[in-house]
């Protein structure tokens, strides 16, 4: 068939507007496709890493936005001294919006040495050292960066908070990316409060023989007759249950994805058509010059996989990269789901555009295929 | 054994409710270098009868053999491959392939059979040059005139060097001087290149210049007012 493909690539040229459209609408679909794709895949992300099952976020009970959520900071000593704790961050969480929103700004306050020592970061520009000895420093995920053009020495402020940039950080977890590392208490003083002693979270690290659920039993025990009840999850729950309404809003958008697949299916499918109703008389001179009817099925499909599959690679590369440089996500109550693009979901991408790319020619072949010669000869 | 035989062959198709058989138990033989001509009113089969021994088309009932091969019992896909290597098919509206160039459509059936590229670029050469195209050959159909089109469609037909050509109303579509050219193109490829020619023509003129010359009429292939009749019943 290879000898037949300068035959292929002219037919579809023929047409070139039609070509053209049903490539760019193609390419369009798979664009929205793989975005959608991504923020599912942050959201799963966010929910089933390893990491996720192996901390525990205590916060306090019956709270959901941070800025609600004020526990004492000494509730760190006790549950360090539990049984299967490795160790405890204290975390003072600020956003300037807990509704969720696609430009919300997320600080975290926590102690350098802590930093250090659990995120898996990796600064980009700026240093370490100025960060931990400047009170007002903060470092900068990488796609907060971009979406608000921050590099180091800026001073950024938003609200009452004003911080300067001393670094900008990639992370392994796509999320933190939007985030913004302060110093706890730096954070605890801001917008004039003294919120010293008091945190927004707490975050249990464990080790590899505890039990998360009893230990997140034991804490919320232990501290229900304290001065503040504490609720205590897995980090993969509590991002869970924060999210929960975009979560099911994100549940049902992916419907929009299938959508998106059928709409390249019923375009491609169109446009196959319409080449071959045009062609009926060309193909029966194939047949007539000694084509196999299964060859010109072939032709049929080999032009309705090109279509697909040129528009799927275009709107691949093009959500591929929207979501790399624009940096986007959606955070609610101070918990960020990142849409990043990924080789896996570049890959569904294609492979759907070539399956689609397939099935859509199926018809259209077939028709091609099992038309008698002499009638189509007289085809118009 | 002649090289074509068409033995006892009926066709029949449904037009509506209506059943219309143009070919009713008609036998024929051509000999391997002959130039035979097939003339007849509109509708009176000729076409049909071209169709089915071009192997585009199915018998209701008979058998057609060509060079050995009773094509009657193909399928579709050997069908097809039979074709490729044997059968050159000349159109009248010409039926180019718009979005290739003439020398693409003259190698076209070249891509079905099996040989090198360098031998294709051969033959596409030799079949342009027979009907003196050469000059023509990166042209689309739609910058060449009727004739010229008919030459390159002529030179598809021959470029395989098949076994057969057929050619339907190879002029019906030309004006008077174009179609003195084309036939004795068809004349060259049948003293010439020594190629058998099956033609289908309402002109008298065009059939008068074929060696032999035959009727179709009410059903039945006449030969010199003379009914023609089948030499063997090949069926058991």
């Amino acid at each position: 068939m290879t000898k037949f493909i300068p035959y292929i690539l002219k037919s579809l040229w023929r047409h070139r507007a039609r070509t053209l459209l049903t490539v760019s609408g193609t390419a369009v679909a798979l664009l929205v496709f793989c975005f959608i794709g991504a923020v599912q895949q942050g959201l799963l992300a966010l929910t089933s890493d390893e990491d996720s099952g192996r901390t525990l976020i205590v916060f306090q009970e019956n709270r959901f936005c941070p800025q609600s959520s004020r526990m004492p900071q000494d509730y760190q000593r006790t549950i360090a001294k539990m049984p299967g704790v490795k160790d405890v961050i204290p975390i003072k969480v600020f956003t300037n919006n807990c509704r969720a929103s696609l430009d919300a700004i997320v600080f975290q306050g926590m102690p350098p040495e802590k930093l250090k020592a659990w995120r898996d970061i990796n600064l980009q520009s700026g240093d370490m050292s100025s960060f931990a000895s400047q009170e007002d420093a903060a470092l900068v995920g990488i796609d907060v960066a971009t979406r608000r053009d921050l590099s180091v020495g800026d001073k950024f402020t938003i609200g009452d908070i004003s911080v300067v940039v001393r670094g900008v950080f990639q992370s392994a977890t796509a999320a933190e990316n939007n985030l913004i590392f302060t110093q706890l208490e730096f954070l605890q003083r801001a917008r004039g409060a003294n919120d010293v002693g008091t945190v927004t979270q707490l975050e249990v690290h464990l080790n590899d023989t505890a039990d998360p659920d009893a230990l997140a039993k034991q804490i919320d025990e232990e501290f229900r007759t304290g001065p503040v009840g504490t609720t205590t999850r897995t980090k993969g729950m509590f991002q869970a249950d924060t999210l929960a309404d975009l979560a099911e809003l994100i549940g049902f958008v992916h419907w929009l994805g299938y959508a998106c697949v059928g709409l390249v299916l019923s375009l491609v499918a169109t446009t196959t058509v319409m080449s071959v109703q045009d062609r009926i008389k060309e193909h029966a001179v194939l047949q007539t010059l000694g084509l196999r009817p299964l060859r010109v099925f072939s032709l049929v499909i080999i032009e309705s996989f090109l279509l697909s599959t040129i528009g799927g690679i275009l709107g691949v590369v093009g959500s591929t990269l929207l979501l790399s440089s624009a940096g986007m996500s959606i955070a609610a109550e101070g918990v960020t789901i990142a849409f990043e693009p990924s080789l896996a979901l570049a890959t569904q991408g294609i492979v759907v555009a070539i399956a689609v790319g397939l099935l859509a020619g199926l018809a259209p072949g077939w028709q091609a295929s099992r038309a008698e010669i002499v009638p189509a000869l007289s085809h118009a | 054994m002649s090289l074509v035989e068409v033995i006892n062959v009926t066709k029949e198709y449904a037009n509506g409710e209506e059943s219309i058989r143009p070919l009713d138990e008609v036998s024929l033989s051509v000999e391997e270098g002959d130039f035979v001509s097939l003339m007849g009113a509109s509708g009176s089969g000729k076409s049909t009868l071209l169709n089915l021994i071009a192997g585009i088309d199915l018998v209701t009932s008979g058998e057609i053999v060509v060079a050995d091969t009773d094509i009657t019992q193909l399928s579709r896909g050997k069908l097809a491959d039979w074709r490729a290597r044997h059968i050159g098919y000349i159109f009248q509206t010409h039926n180019l392939i718009p979005v290739l160039t003439a020398y693409e459509n003259v190698e076209l059936p070249l891509l079905l059979l099996p040989m090198s590229g360098a031998e294709r670029r051969k033959r596409v050469e030799i079949a342009m040059a027979a009907v003196d195209l050469t000059s023509r050959a990166s042209h689309y159909p739609r910058q060449m005139s009727g004739g010229q089109e008919q030459r390159v469609g002529i030179a598809r037909a021959i470029v395989s060097n098949p076994t057969l050509v057929v050619a339907d109303e190879p002029t019906g579509s030309l004006d008077d001087e174009t179609t003195e050219q084309i036939l004795q193109l068809l004349e060259r490829v049948n003293n010439e290149l020594g190629m058998t020619l099956l033609m289908v023509t309402h002109d008298a003129d065009a059939g008068q210049r074929a060696r032999r010359k035959i009727r179709l009429e009410r059903g039945r292939l006449m030969e010199n007012g003379k009914e023609l009749h089948t030499a063997k019943i090949r069926t058991a």
